[in-house]
């Protein structure tokens, strides 16, 4: 159970995650963003709700869609929007990162494979250093449904499967992969049913409400944490906007998106805050006027910061 | 007192050695454990140091690279063997997009203290998927050093220096080398990564060799000694960084270059070294340049047939002859 603190929390951060997103969308529109952008409205309680599980010292394998893991994380927008727009004030220094290579060591966040399904052997390495290492760190990977038929998925989930290292493989079911339904491309639509095949626990959960996904990451970490292993966690979830940007979206229909958002995990919580006597209508209305606050004045100071010189493509290419 | 031993016990040698220095070292590959790896270079490393440091994987190339990344960027220092350096395909994306790249893609906030041990080179009936010599397929990946000994004593002497750098390192090992015997140093033995070796000096012709081959054209160079002819082989020890100073000064001695490769030739490592000189050093050449390289075929599996997939030392005097009378 999440604590009354802990939800006023989650619709926080969701807010925050959504407004970030709707504005990095309108910048994208104004060709001010580099590099690639999967957006991820309508999916927000899966990383507000997982990466809140997390422990201080824990690792952070985000997913492609959005930004939400980052910024649950504590990483600031205006370092993500650095990246975005290719200024010295990202995490890159200007060398530009989009839907990944946002990274932050400080906040256990490792960054990411732009070749999809490559975040599997190196969350299950870092697990395997903090086992190494006898700290009690655990890694938690997000990835969605058709990341999961990538080859390194079966390696990486076997191998941490046989040596109980302490991971947690977060699949985010949102039902397609660009335009493929996972269904059509899978033996077995149900993801969770593979924990099976590797002798894990697997979970389901609803990835709209982000209590629910809090209390299945947080028991899937303590049990990480104690040593007993992996543990492969469905979300069922749902993309609201398109793959990327261009995505006229032939592969659905309006009406299938328009059912789906009925399920809208921001307003959905919103209204149970109401409901319980956890917040008022004023103050949840103050929390979108404070999170918007923060992404303009993120984008500005990011703005502001420079493009680095050339000659920064040649930094960092060794150590 | 210096000591001779095999290729393959010096490689062994200078893992443990290592992981007896710094904890964060460890061994990880397929059957390098009771097993001692496929070639038995891992003879006696899990006795030495247990089973935490000494790790048989999973069936799982991909794992096996990629899990060496995830361990680096979080404070290990792998050593990841590939059975076979062919197997770098298999793992490409893990080497090239995720080792190579990470701390470049990341803004430089993570180093990658990371070995790849890759066994490379025809020996006895590998074949086409097991008897590559890949190296130059890394040198389009910006970011992986690529060393390559000759020798029992630079095998332990790299190898100690690629564990012990920050940047992933690309370590291949010939496997016709690994019975091949020679003297170590004493004590702390450390070759410098990206110099080359003038392993015999000479002032009519440069032949540039590594790994094996190295040992063919030291082979040619004696036999046309007793004709008069002195050849001067340059061994790299590896491509990145590139010792083309070496290269360029035996050059200017010599004026005749000819180069020996395992790989075939066409985008061949001897290519693009070649390509470097015609831009730095044209006018150093009194004749055309000699390539003695594998075909353009896969590796055939019948040992009958090898000697003719690889370069030997009549070729290599022959193309040293054509490179004097050129």
């Amino acid at each position: 159970m999440a604590t009354k603190e802990q939800l006023k929390g989650f619709y926080d951060t969701m807010v925050r995650v959504m407004l970030w997103e709707n504005t990095l969308m309108r910048m994208v529109d104004e060709g001010k963003v580099s590099g690639f952008y999967h957006p991820g409205r309508g999916q927000e309680a899966c990383p507000v709700g997982g990466v809140a599980a997390m422990g201080p010292e824990d690792y952070l394998m985000y997913s492609h869609r959005g930004c939400g893991y980052q910024i649950a994380r504590g990483l600031s927008m205006t370092k993500i929007f650095g990246d975005f727009f290719s200024t010295t004030i990202g995490t890159t220094r200007g060398l530009g990162a989009g839907i990944v290579h946002h990274a932050a060591p400080e906040l256990g966040i490792l960054g990411q494979s732009g070749t999809i399904g490559g975040c599997f052997p190196i969350a299950a390495g870092a697990a395997f250093s903090a086992k190494y290492r006898e700290t009690d760190q655990v890694c938690v990977c997000f990835f969605g449904d058709c990341t999961s038929n990538r080859g390194t998925f079966h390696e990486s989930v076997n191998a941490s499967a046989a040596w109980k290292l302490p991971v947690v493989w977060f699949c985010e079911n949102n039902l397609y992969g660009v335009s493929s339904k996972f269904a059509d491309m899978s033996g077995n639509p149900r993801i969770v049913d593979r924990a099976i095949g590797y002798g894990i626990p697997g979970v389901e959960v609803d990835g709209f409400d982000p209590e629910a996904v809090y209390e299945v990451t947080a028991e899937a970490i303590a049990r990480a944490r104690r040593g007993e292993g992996p543990t492969l966690i469905e979300a069922h979830t749902y993309r609201f906007r398109g793959h990327g940007y261009g995505d006229s979206q032939p592969y659905r229909t309006k009406e299938e998106v328009q059912e789906w958002m009925k399920k809208d995990p921001v307003p959905r919580l919103g209204a149970r805050l109401i409901a319980e006597g956890l917040a008022t209508q004023e103050e949840l209305d103050a929390v979108h006027v404070r999170a918007q606050k923060e992404v303009d004045d993120a984008v500005e100071e990011a703005l502001k910061a420079p493009f680095p010189p050339d000659e920064r493509l040649f930094e960092d290419v060794y150590a | 007192m210096p000591r001779e031993m095999t290729y393959a016990h010096a490689i062994g040698e200078a893992m443990a050695e290592e992981m007896e220095r710094d904890p964060r070292v460890y061994l990880w590959g397929e059957d390098v454990g009771v097993y001692r790896g496929a070639m038995g270079v891992t003879a006696g490393l899990l006795e030495r140091l247990g089973p935490k440091r000494i790790i048989d994987t999973p069936l799982s190339e991909t794992f096996i690279a990629g899990a060496a990344v995830g361990a680096a960027i979080t404070g290990l220092r792998p050593i990841a063997e590939l059975m076979y350096s062919d197997f770098i395909m298999v793992a490409g994306d893990e080497v090239v997009n995720k080792a190579g790249k990470w701390r470049w893609m990341h803004g430089g906030l993570f180093t990658l203290p990371i070995v790849f041990r890759l066994p490379e080179g025809v020996a006895g009936g590998g074949g086409p998927e097991h008897g590559q010599s890949p190296e130059a397929f890394l040198w389009q990946a910006p970011g992986l050093k690529i060393v390559i000994p000759s020798t029992p004593a630079d095998a332990k002497g790299l190898l100690k220096s690629a564990i012990r750098d920050d940047n992933p390192v690309c370590f291949f090992e010939h496997r016709g080398l690994y019975r091949t015997r020679g003297m170590i140093p004493d004590g702390e033995h450390l070759v410098p990564i990206g110099k080359a070796d003038i392993r015999r000096e000479g002032t009519d012709v440069t032949v540039v060799a590594w790994s094996l081959m190295v040992h063919r054209a030291l082979e040619a160079a004696e036999e046309l000694a007793k004709e008069g002819v002195s050849v001067e082989v340059v061994d790299p020890r590896g491509l990145r960084p590139l010792d083309l100073d070496a290269i360029l000064t035996s050059l200017e001695k010599t004026g005749r270059l000819v180069f020996v490769h395992e790989a075939p030739k066409s985008g061949g490592p001897a290519a693009e070294i070649i390509a470097l000189i015609a831009e730095q050093a044209l006018d150093l050449l009194a004749a055309p340049i000699k390539r003695v390289t594998a075909p353009d075929t896969p590796i055939p599996m019948s040992i009958r047939m090898e000697p003719f997939y690889v370069p030997q030392t009549q070729q290599i005097v022959a193309a040293i002859k054509e490179a004097l009378e050129g």
